[in-house]
C-alpha cells in the first residue's frame, strides 16, 4: 500500500492532457473527422462560385451542381455525424474510466477520510466534475480543431482566389482577435469582481439561513434585508458593467465583419469590373468571410471550457492523490474480549465528542453505555472498530493497543450492529453474510438468534430474495434484526450494539437477548442504549453525558450514587407509564 | 374559559418532496409564472424589441443592396454606382451598430433588473418564513439550492436571454426578407427549415426518452454512490471495500451505455441542421439559376439570397444549443418559485382580551408537535413570575429547547395558548415581542464583521455610539471583563466561519448581546456549556446585577449548573413538572419519587 501512495504523489499537479493520453487513438480519430468535415465544408462556396461563373459563361450544367453540392453536403453530414458518435463514445469512455478509478480510490480510504471530505463532495467529483471533463472531450476538442481548420483553410483559399483582396479583407482577423483579447482581459477583471460579489451575496444568504433562529429572536429581518440589498445592488452594477461591454462588443464585431463585406464590394467590385476577378469568385469571397467569423469567436469561448475542465480535474486529482489509509498493524490473534479505554479524547474542531474517557470491560461480560443523544456513545463503538481514531489516549483490546492489530482480522472478530439500518441492494443471504464467507452453520445460528426464521419463510424466495433499502416494505424492527444477523454471522468475539433496542419491541428484544446468551455464551457485549430497563441486569453500566463519563457501576450502585442516572431512570418510568 | 383553543396545523415546509411526487411543470407554465416579474420592465422590453427589429432589418438590408450593386453596376462596369452603394451600405452598418448596442443593452437591463428583483424577493421570503422552514430543510441544501439556482438564473438573464431574443428576431427577419425579395425562392428556401421543425418534433420524444433513461441511470449511479459512501462505516467495519468497488463498476457500466444512447440521440440534431442549411443553399442556387435563365431573377440577388440563407439557418443551429441552457434555467426558476410560494404561518392575530396577571409568562394547556412528528409537549401548564430565576432540566430530547422556542414564538403551539404579560403572544408585534424576550441560543451564531457588529446586532439603541461610549455602556452593565477576553476588544474581527473565536467566546458575545438589550425575560439555553467555570462565575455575577424585575430561564442538562434557581422544572417526555429548589429536587430525584 505504501508503494501506491508514493507513485500517486508523483503525479500531483498533472494537467488534463495527461488524463487524455491513454485515449490517443480515439482522440486522433475525432481530430481527423473534425478536420475532414470542416475541410470538405470549405469546398461549398467554391462550388457556388464555379456554378455562377459557369452560368455567366454559358457552360452551366445543373447536374454537375446537384451532384457536387449534394455530395459535399452529404459528406459533411456523414462526417459530422460520425464525429458526434466518436466524440460521444470517447467522452463517455473517459468518464467511465475516471469514475472507476475515483471509486477504487474511495474504496481504499478510511471512514474518517470519507467523513472529512464529505460524501456530498465525493458525489460531486463523481458527477458534475466528471461532466465538465466530458464537456471538454465531447465539445471543446472537436470544435477547437474545426475552428482552426476553417480559419486556416478559408484564409488559404481566399489567398489563392485573389491575394490582394484577401490581404485587404483578412485585415479583420487581427482586428477581431485584438478586440477579443482587449475585451476578455477587461472582462476577466469584471468576472473576478462579479464572482466576489456573488460570494458576498451568498455569504449574506448563508448567514441568514444559518442564523435564522437568532434573526427571528431579535426580529432583525429589516437590517438583514438592507445588507442583502446592498450586495444585490453591487451585483446588479457589476452585471450592468459587463453588459455594457457586451453590448458594445457584439455590434462592433458585426460591424468589423460587415466592413469586410464592404471591402469585398468596393475592391472586389473594382476587380470584377476591371476583369481581374470573376463574379463567382466575388460571391465566394462573401461566403468565406461569413464562414470565418464564427470560428474566431469559438476559439475564445472554448478557452473557458478548457479551464473549467482543468479546475474539475484538479478537484478530482485531490481525491486521487489523497494519501491512503495509514495501514494496519500486523497482529492477528483470536480475541478474548478485554477492552480498555485510557484517557481517550475525541475532538472535532472545537468541541469534544469524548473527553478524558477511561474505563475497562472484562471479557465475556455485558456492558451498557447509556446517556442522552449526542453524548458520544456511538463514538466509543466507532473507536473500537477503528472507524475513527482518538485525538489522544489509548484504546486496548486484550491489553494490546488497537493500532497493533491487523484491521481485517479485527473486523472479522468484532460484530457491529449500527444504529441506522443499512440494507444493501442484494439478496437477504448476501446482506446477512455481508462480512465475507460465513459457513452455513454460522448463518443458521445468526438467523435463529436474531429471530428472523419466521420472517424468512414468508419471503417468496426465502433467503435468496433481493431486499433493498429503496422502496422496501421491511419494518424498522426487521431491518434491525437483519443488521444483528449480519454482525453475528461473523461469529464475533465482541459484539457492539448501537441503540439496537430502539426499534425492536420488548418481547422480541428479551427473546433475542436470551438467544444471544445461549448461542454465543463467550461473547463480550457492549450495548449502547437509551433504555435502562433493558440493561438493568448487565455487569456494568457506563453513564455518558456530553462526552464525559459521569458515573459507572451496576444498576443498583448507580441508583444510590448518581442523581443524573436516577433522573433518567425516573423519566423512563414515567414514559413507559405514559405509553 | 376565555381562551379559544387554537387550532394551528403547521405548514409543511419541506422543499425536497419524496421522489415521484414532484408535480410536473410545463415550460410554458414556468414562463407564465415569470411574466409578473416582467411587468415593470415593459418600456425596456419595447425599446429592446424595436431596436432588435431595426438591427435585423438594417443588417438584412445590406445583402440586398449588395445584390443590386452587383446587378446594376458591377455587371455593367459602372464603378461610380458601386461607390455610391458602398456609402449607403456603410451608413446602414453604422446605424446597425447603434441599434444593436441599444438592443443588447436594454434586453440585458431587463435581465439584470428582473434578477435584482428576484433575488430581493427570495431573500425577503427567507426573512419572512418561520424557523420551522429552516429546520425542515437542511441548511446546506437550502444554501446550495438558493445559490445554485439564482446563479443559473443569472447566467440565463445575463447571457442566454439576449442571444435567444436576438436569434429569434434574426430568423424571422431573414425569412420575411427572402419572401419579400422573391417569394418563390423564399418559400423553397424556408422548406428545409419547416422540415427541420417537423423532424425535431418527431425526434423529440425519442431524444427525450433516451435522455430520461440516461438521467435515471445517473440518478441510479448517484444513489448507489450515496448508498455506499453514506454507509461507508458498514463497508469498512465488515471489511467489504471490494463490494463498493464492484457495485460501482456495475452501475457505472449501465450508466455508460445509456449515456452513449443519450449522447447519440442529442447529436443527431446538429448534423441534421447543417444538412438542412446545405440543402437550402443548394435549392436557392439551383432554383435561382433556373429563374435567372428565364429572366425572373438576377445574379446579384442570388448572392444576396445566399447570405439570407446563412442568416436564417445559423441562428437556428445556435438555438438548439441555447435551448438546453433555457431548460436548466427554467428548472431553477421552478425551484425558486417553490420557495416564493411558501407562506409564513406565524401571523399576528388581533388583540385578545388581556388577562390581568402578575405572571410574565404563562403556558396554558400547550401542546406541540413538529410536522409529521410525534407530539413533543403534552398539554403543558406553568407560570413564570417577574424577577425570578427558573431552571428547566431534563434529558436531551425531553422538550426543553422546544419549550424555550415557544416562549420566544419561534413556533406556535399546536394547541393551547402562550401568554406574555397576560396577553396572547401571537397578538404582539414582532418587534415588541423581540424587545421583551432575550433568547441565548444553544448554538451561538455570529455574523461576519467585528465583535462590535455582533454585540449591537439587532440593537438600535446603541448603534450610533462611538467605541468609547459603547465601552462605557458595557462596563455599566458589568460586562467589561467579558469584553477583555477579545484581543482587539470591540474591533476584534469575526470571520464568516468564526474559526478564530472559540465556542466559549462566541457564547460570551451572545451573552453580552442579550444583556445589552435589557429584555424582560432572558432564556439561556445551555448557553454556558463551553465556558470555563471561572468565567461562568463571572456570568452569574452579571446576571445578578440585572434589573430586579428581569426573569431568567436557565436550561441545563446537568444539575450542578442551576444552583441559584428559585424554582426548578423537570422537562421530560413532553411534560413539565415542578420540582422546587435545587436541594429539594435532588432529594426528590434520589428518594422521593421512586418511593411513591
Amino acid at each position: 500500500m505504501a508503494t501506491t501512495s508514493t507513485t500517486i504523489q508523483k503525479k500531483k499537479g498533472s494537467s488534463i492532457v495527461g488524463l487524455l493520453k491513454p485515449y490517443l487513438w480515439p482522440i486522433l480519430g475525432l481530430a481527423s473527422l473534425a478536420v475532414a468535415s470542416s475541410g470538405i465544408g470549405l469546398i461549398t462556396p467554391k462550388i457556388i462560385s464555379h456554378s455562377i461563373d459557369a452560368f455567366v459563361h454559358g457552360t452551366f450544367v445543373m447536374q454537375t451542381l446537384l451532384v457536387e453540392f449534394g455530395a459535399v453536403t452529404l459528406g459533411v453530414f456523414i462526417l459530422t455525424y460520425l464525429q458526434s458518435i466518436v466524440q460521444t463514445y470517447t467522452s463517455e469512455r473517459v468518464a467511465k474510466d475516471l469514475r472507476n478509478s475515483i471509486a477504487d480510490k474511495i474504496g481504499n480510504q478510511s471512514y474518517e477520510f470519507v467523513e472529512k471530505v464529505t460524501p456530498a463532495r465525493l458525489l460531486t467529483n463523481l458527477t458534475s466534475d466528471i461532466d465538465s471533463i466530458k464537456m471538454l472531450i465531447g465539445q471543446a476538442i472537436a470544435s477547437l480543431i474545426s475552428s482552426v481548420v476553417i480559419v486556416i483553410g478559408a484564409t488559404t483559399i481566399l489567398f489563392t482566389i485573389n491575394w490582394q483582396l484577401a490581404l485587404a479583407v483578412l485585415g479583420i482577423i487581427p482586428i477581431i482577435g485584438g478586440l477579443f483579447f482587449f475585451v476578455f482581459s477587461k472582462m476577466r477583471v469584471l468576472m473576478k469582481k462579479s464572482r466576489e460579489v456573488i460570494d458576498w451575496l451568498n455569504k449574506v444568504i448563508n448567514e441568514s439561513v444559518l442564523g435564522s433562529a437568532l434573526i427571528r429572536v431579535l426580529n432583525s429581518q429589516g437590517p438583514e434585508f438592507d445588507k442583502f440589498v446592498k450586495a444585490n445592488t453591487q451585483a446588479k452594477d457589476v452585471g450592468l458593467q459587463i453588459l455594457r461591454i457586451f453590448a458594445a462588443l457584439i455590434p462592433v464585431i458585426t460591424f468589423v465583419a460587415n466592413l469586410a463585406m464592404l471591402v469585398i464590394l468596393m475592391l472586389g467590385g473594382h476587380f470584377v469590373i476591371g476583369g481581374s476577378m470573376s463574379l463567382g469568385d466575388f460571391a465566394a469571397f462573401n461566403s468565406y468571410i461569413g464562414l470565418l467569423i464564427f470560428p474566431i469567436l469559438v476559439v475564445g469561448i472554448m478557452g473557458n471550457a478548457i479551464s473549467q475542465a482543468q479546475a474539475s480535474y484538479d478537484r478530482i486529482r485531490e481525491v486521487l492523490d489523497a494519501k491512503e489509509d495509514a495501514g494496519t498493524g500486523t497482529l492477528k490473534k483470536e480475541l478474548e474480549g478485554r477492552i480498555e479505554f485510557k484517557k481517550v479524547n475525541v475532538k472535532y474542531v472545537e468541541k469534544y465528542a469524548l473527553k478524558d474517557v477511561s474505563f475497562e470491560i472484562e471479557p465475556h461480560t455485558k456492558t451498557a453505555i447509556i446517556g442522552p443523544t449526542a453524548a458520544g456513545k456511538s463514538q466509543i463503538l466507532h473507536l473500537l472498530t477503528r472507524l475513527i481514531s482518538p485525538t489522544s489516549g489509548v484504546i486496548k483490546i486484550d491489553k494490546k493497543p488497537i493500532t497493533e492489530y491487523d484491521t481485517s482480522a479485527l473486523h472479522k472478530q468484532i460484530g457491529f450492529v449500527f444504529q441506522d439500518s443499512v440494507i444493501f441492494n442484494l439478496t437477504l443471504r448476501e446482506n446477512i453474510a455481508f462480512g465475507g464467507v460465513a459457513s452455513e452453520a454460522d448463518l443458521e445460528k445468526a438467523i435463529k438468534t436474531s429471530e428472523l426464521g419466521d420472517f424468512i419463510t414468508t419471503l417468496p424466495q426465502g433467503l435468496d430474495t433481493v431486499i433493498s433499502e429503496r422502496g422496501s416494505s421491511l419494518s424498522g424492527g426487521q431491518k434491525q434484526r437483519i443488521m444483528l444477523a449480519r454482525a453475528l454471522a461473523l461469529d464475533p468475539k465482541i459484539l457492539l450494539l448501537d441503540d439496537f433496542t430502539a426499534r425492536v419491541d420488548n418481547k422480541t428484544e428479551q427473546k433475542i437477548l436470551s438467544n444471544l446468551m445461549a448461542n454465543y455464551p463467550a461473547i463480550t457485549l457492549v450495548s449502547v442504549t437509551q433504555k435502562i430497563a433493558a440493561v438493568e441486569g448487565y455487569d456494568k453500566i457506563i453513564l455518558l453525558m456530553e462526552g464525559e463519563v459521569i458515573a459507572s457501576g451496576t444498576h443498583k450502585e448507580l441508583l444510590t450514587t448518581s442523581p443524573e442516572y436516577v433522573q433518567i431512570y425516573d423519566s423512563q418510568k414515567s414514559t413507559s407509564h405514559y405509553e | 374559559m376565555i381562551l379559544k383553543k387554537a387550532q394551528a396545523t403547521m405548514n409543511n415546509y419541506a422543499l425536497n418532496k419524496p421522489v415521484g411526487t414532484e408535480e410536473k411543470t410545463s415550460l410554458w407554465g414556468s414562463i407564465k409564472k415569470l411574466l409578473p416579474l416582467l411587468n415593470d420592465q415593459k418600456e425596456r422590453i419595447i425599446v429592446a424589441t424595436v431596436a432588435a427589429f431595426a438591427t435585423s432589418g438594417l443588417n438584412l438590408l445590406a445583402p440586398i443592396l449588395i445584390g443590386h450593386a452587383v446587378d446594376d453596376y458591377i455587371q455593367k462596369g459602372q464603378y461610380h454606382g458601386v461607390l455610391v452603394y458602398s456609402a449607403i451600405i456603410f451608413t446602414i452598418y453604422i446605424a446597425a451598430v447603434v441599434t444593436s448596442y441599444f438592443q443588447t443593452l436594454f434586453m440585458g437591463r431587463v435581465g439584470q433588473n428582473v434578477l435584482f428583483t428576484l433575488r430581493n424577493s427570495v431573500f425577503n421570503k427567507l426573512g419572512s418564513l418561520p424557523v420551522a422552514f429552516f429546520n425542515q430543510n437542511k441548511a446546506g441544501d437550502l444554501i446550495s439550492r438558493i445559490n445554485n439556482d439564482t446563479d443559473k438564473l443569472n447566467q440565463f438573464f445575463s447571457q442566454s436571454l439576449v442571444q435567444f431574443f436576438a436569434n429569434i428576431i434574426t430568423i424571422i427577419g431573414a425569412a420575411i426578407f427572402m419572401l419579400v425579395v422573391n417569394w418563390k425562392i423564399g418559400l423553397v428556401a424556408i422548406i428545409p427549415a419547416i422540415f427541420l421543425l417537423v423532424f425535431t418534433q418527431i425526434l423529440s420524444p425519442w431524444i427525450k426518452r433516451k435522455n430520461a433513461l440516461s438521467l435515471k441511470n445517473i440518478g441510479g449511479l448517484s444513489a448507489e454512490v450515496s448508498e455506499s459512501i453514506d454507509n461507508f462505516k458498514v463497508v469498512v467495519a465488515f471489511d467489504r471495500r471490494d463490494y463498493f468497488k464492484e457495485k460501482f463498476k456495475e452501475v457505472n457500466e449501465i450508466n455508460y451505455k445509456s449515456a452513449i444512447g443519450a449522447g447519440i440521440a442529442n447529436n443527431t440534431l446538429t448534423p441534421t441542421y447543417g444538412l438542412a442549411s446545405g440543402i437550402a443553399q443548394l435549392i436557392v442556387i439551383a432554383y435561382g439559376i433556373t429563374l435567372i435563365s428565364t429572366g425572373h431573377f438576377t445574379l446579384g440577388l442570388l448572392i444576396s439570397f445566399l447570405s439570407y440563407v446563412g442568416r436564417m439557418y445559423d441562428p437556428l443551429r445556435q438555438m438548439a444549443t441555447v435551448w438546453s441552457s433555457f431548460q436548466t434555467a427554467f428548472a431553477s426558476w421552478d425551484r425558486i418559485h417553490a420557495i416564493l410560494m411558501l407562506d409564513s404561518d406565524l401571523t399576528k392575530i388581533s388583540e385578545t382580551k388581556v388577562v390581568s396577571s402578575a405572571h410574565v409568562m404563562e403556558f396554558k394547556d400547550v401542546s406541540f408537535s413538529y410536522p409529521g412528528g410525534k407530539e413533543v409537549l403534552h398539554s403543558v401548564n406553568f407560570t413564570f413570575d417577574r424577577g425570578k430565576t427558573y431552571a428547566l432540566v431534563g434529558p436531551t430530547g425531553g422538550g426543553k429547547t422546544t419549550t424555550a422556542s415557544l416562549i420566544a414564538r419561534l413556533y406556535d403551539p399546536t394547541s393551547g395558548v402562550v401568554l406574555l404579560d397576560g396577553k396572547d403572544i401571537r397578538s404582539y408585534e414582532d418587534g415588541e415581542r423581540a424587545r421583551k424576550i432575550g433568547f441565548i441560543l444553544q448554538e451561538p451564531f455570529l455574523f461576519s464583521g467585528t465583535v462590535r457588529d455582533n454585540i449591537l446586532y439587532g440593537n438600535e439603541e446603541y448603534l450610533n455610539l462611538t467605541n468609547v461610549e459603547l465601552e462605557k455602556v458595557i462596563s455599566d452593565h458589568g460586562l467589561e471583563k467579558l469584553l477583555a477576553r477579545f484581543d482587539d476588544r470591540l474591533d476584534t474581527a469575526v470571520t464568516a466561519t468564526g474559526s478564530a473565536l472559540s465556542l466559549g467566546q462566541k457564547q460570551l458575545i451572545a451573552f453580552i448581546r442579550a444583556v445589552l438589550r435589557r429584555p424582560e425575560l432572558i432564556i439561556l439555553d445551555e448557553a454556558t456549556a463551553n465556558i470555563d467555570t471561572v468565567t461562568e462565575q463571572l456570568l452569574e455575577d452579571i446576571l445578578k446585577k440585572l434589573p430586579k424585575e428581569t426573569t431568567l430561564v436557565i436550561i441545563a442538562h446537568r444539575l450542578n449548573t442551576i444552583e441559584n434557581a428559585d424554582e426548578i422544572f423537570f422537562v421530560n417526555a413532553g411534560e413539565v413538572t415542578q420540582a422546587g429548589s435545587m436541594q429539594h429536587a435532588v432529594d426528590m430525584l434520589l428518594h422521593g419519587k421512586r418511593a411513591s
